[in-house]
């Protein structure tokens, strides 16, 4: 702005406390993170589920019951993370249908309730004698829930949107980031539960998934690293945290290499050295880095005061 | 009926007698605040001068808040107050995040939003709110935008550099500043650093509890 620069106008502020403090924290990056994870195996046991149902077989249990644990952790920090928490039940009571919020409490306390229905059954049958008509009704069900998944992985990047104050997350890339990590992390997830239940051939098709995701989550943060703060003086004072000498360039880095970076070159030399233990570290690194490109993101837009 | 406010800032004189008139008759927290004037030095010594804001919620038309509320705790009034229902809302801070004027906090005490309302219940008893009535030059001035012999209606007709704060955020503010330059508006327009505050090191409590 040409009055802070100028000496004529020269403007400082003398007095003024606009409110502190960063009000979504880790515990949001958590909620994120977990859903990632959650709603991330349910579309990548869907594709399993289409590309080869014999490897099913082993997983459908196991694969939704790790899901079903991170929603539990993605539901859990969400409720930690109001300031009043014992209200959790008025958004059932006293729903506002413009609110992200609303619709994604609602469509995720759905999909966990189907995925518990899935669960039970599996487990249920497992006692006896595990027939057709129980994993034809897990699939079923698996395919409804692979649709509400969309939803389920999206609200938050809708819930960003709606937060008009923060320049930096506009609806059209985060919708695309929120489903690139559920891609992500629910491809490094299936790989890492597969073990010798997936053929070196799908979990080569999983890692190829990893692959792209971390590519084209990789490609979009860095157009808006370097053409974000083109447009918007917002948006250029809110990428400067995360530039040279800014006070998460760091973090941001770190998350970069650890969740794209580094996994895409360990996903190009598994297939070349056709090694499993490189695409597992390449899957773990990814769930890690994952959570700290979040953090970083969510944060810096809170750093920036408002009036 | 459409309430609005509109501050002149060629009358203010940045006494904070506003500010501290809003804390006593809203009871707000300490470290919180519902209205606020912010200071901001212009120029280079010896050719300065000190620019007075007031910042309170803008009521917006098109209000952020008000959408992304989860449980309507933020909610319209007829007279087009954005009103808090404090014991409806569940603290998600979703508000806080929408708000691009920040106007919004959590109140330490009670764990829910909060932010002017215009002093809507003072309203009810078809008084002015606090602030216009410590307003020892008339700077804050009240009333409603629909009739067009309100005062506040005369005041828009009558100058012409009547702004609001960030219209690309295309929130339709209710809320109007007339002598305002893009120090007063704008918050990237001037520089924040410690050292040139009047008060330094400004304690503040933890409003995020743990959300750090």
């Amino acid at each position: 702005m040409i009055h802070e620069t100028l000496a004529a106008t020269n403007a400082v502020v003398t007095l003024d406390v606009p409110l502190p403090d960063i009000f979504w924290g880790w515990f949001v990056t958590m909620n994120m993170w977990a859903k990632s994870i959650g709603t991330g195996l349910i579309f990548m046991l869907f594709l399993l589920l289409r590309k080869n149902a014999k490897e099913m077989d082993g997983l459908r249990t196991s694969a939704t019951i790790i899901s079903f644990i991170f929603m539990i952790i993605f539901l859990l920090f969400t409720l930690a993370d109001l300031h009043q928490p014992f209200r959790m039940w008025h958004i059932f009571f006293y729903p506002h249908w413009t609110s992200a919020i609303t619709v994604g409490a609602w469509m995720a306390s759905l999909f966990v309730g189907i995925e518990f229905v899935m669960i039970a059954i599996m487990l249920r049958k497992e006692k006896c004698i595990l027939t057709k008509d129980s994993t034809g009704t897990f699939d079923k069900l698996l395919f409804w829930n692979t649709l509400l998944a969309i939803p389920v992985t999206l609200y938050t990047a809708g819930l960003m949107a709606e937060s008009t104050a923060r320049e930096l997350w506009q609806m059209p890339t985060e919708s695309a980031q929120m489903i690139l990590a559920a891609t992500l992390t629910g491809s490094a997830a299936i790989i890492l539960l597969g073990g010798s239940k997936l053929s070196d051939e799908t979990k080569q098709f999983f890692g190829a998934i990893l692959g792209l995701s971390a590519l084209m989550a990789f490609i979009i943060y860095m157009s808006e690293y370097i053409f974000g703060g083109m447009k918007s003086e917002e948006t250029a004072a809110i990428l400067a945290y995360v530039k040279d000498g800014g006070e998460y360039a760091t973090m941001f880095w770190i998350g970069q290499w650890v969740a794209y970076i580094l996994p895409m070159v360990l996903v190009a030399l598994s297939r070349v050295s056709k090694s499993n233990s490189i695409l597992t570290l390449a899957a773990i690194l990814a769930i890690a880095g994952l959570w700290v490109v979040k953090h970083v993101w969510l944060v810096i837009p809170q750093l920036l005061p408002m009036s | 009926m459409q309430l609005g406010f509109l501050v002149d800032l060629h009358l203010c004189m940045g006494c904070k007698g506003c500010e501290i008139a809003c804390k006593v008759e809203n009871e707000v927290p300490l470290s919180t605040w519902r209205l606020r004037v912010k200071y901001v030095d212009v120029g280079t010594f010896p050719e300065t001068k000190r620019t007075f804001t007031p910042l309170r919620c803008n009521h917006c038309e098109n209000a952020p808040c008000e959408r992304i509320c989860p449980v309507s705790a933020l909610h319209y009034l007829d007279n087009g107050i954005v009103n808090v229902d404090k014991e409806r809302c569940i603290g998600c801070a979703g508000c806080v995040m929408a708000c691009p004027y920040g106007a919004i906090y959590i109140d330490p005490e009670t764990q829910t939003a909060d932010k002017c309302t215009y002093c809507a219940h003072r309203i009810a008893s078809s008084m002015m709110p606090a602030c216009v009535v410590a307003c020892p030059v008339g700077a804050n001035i009240f009333g409603d935008l629909d009739d067009p012999k309100s005062n506040i209606s005369h005041y828009i007709q009558d100058n012409r550099d009547v702004q609001v704060r960030k219209p690309e955020k295309g929130t339709n503010p209710h809320h109007f500043y007339v002598g305002a330059s893009q120090v007063n508006l704008n918050p990237l327009a001037s520089r924040r650093e410690e050292g040139y505050n009047l008060f330094n090191k400004i304690t503040t409590l933890p409003l995020g509890g743990h959300h750090e």
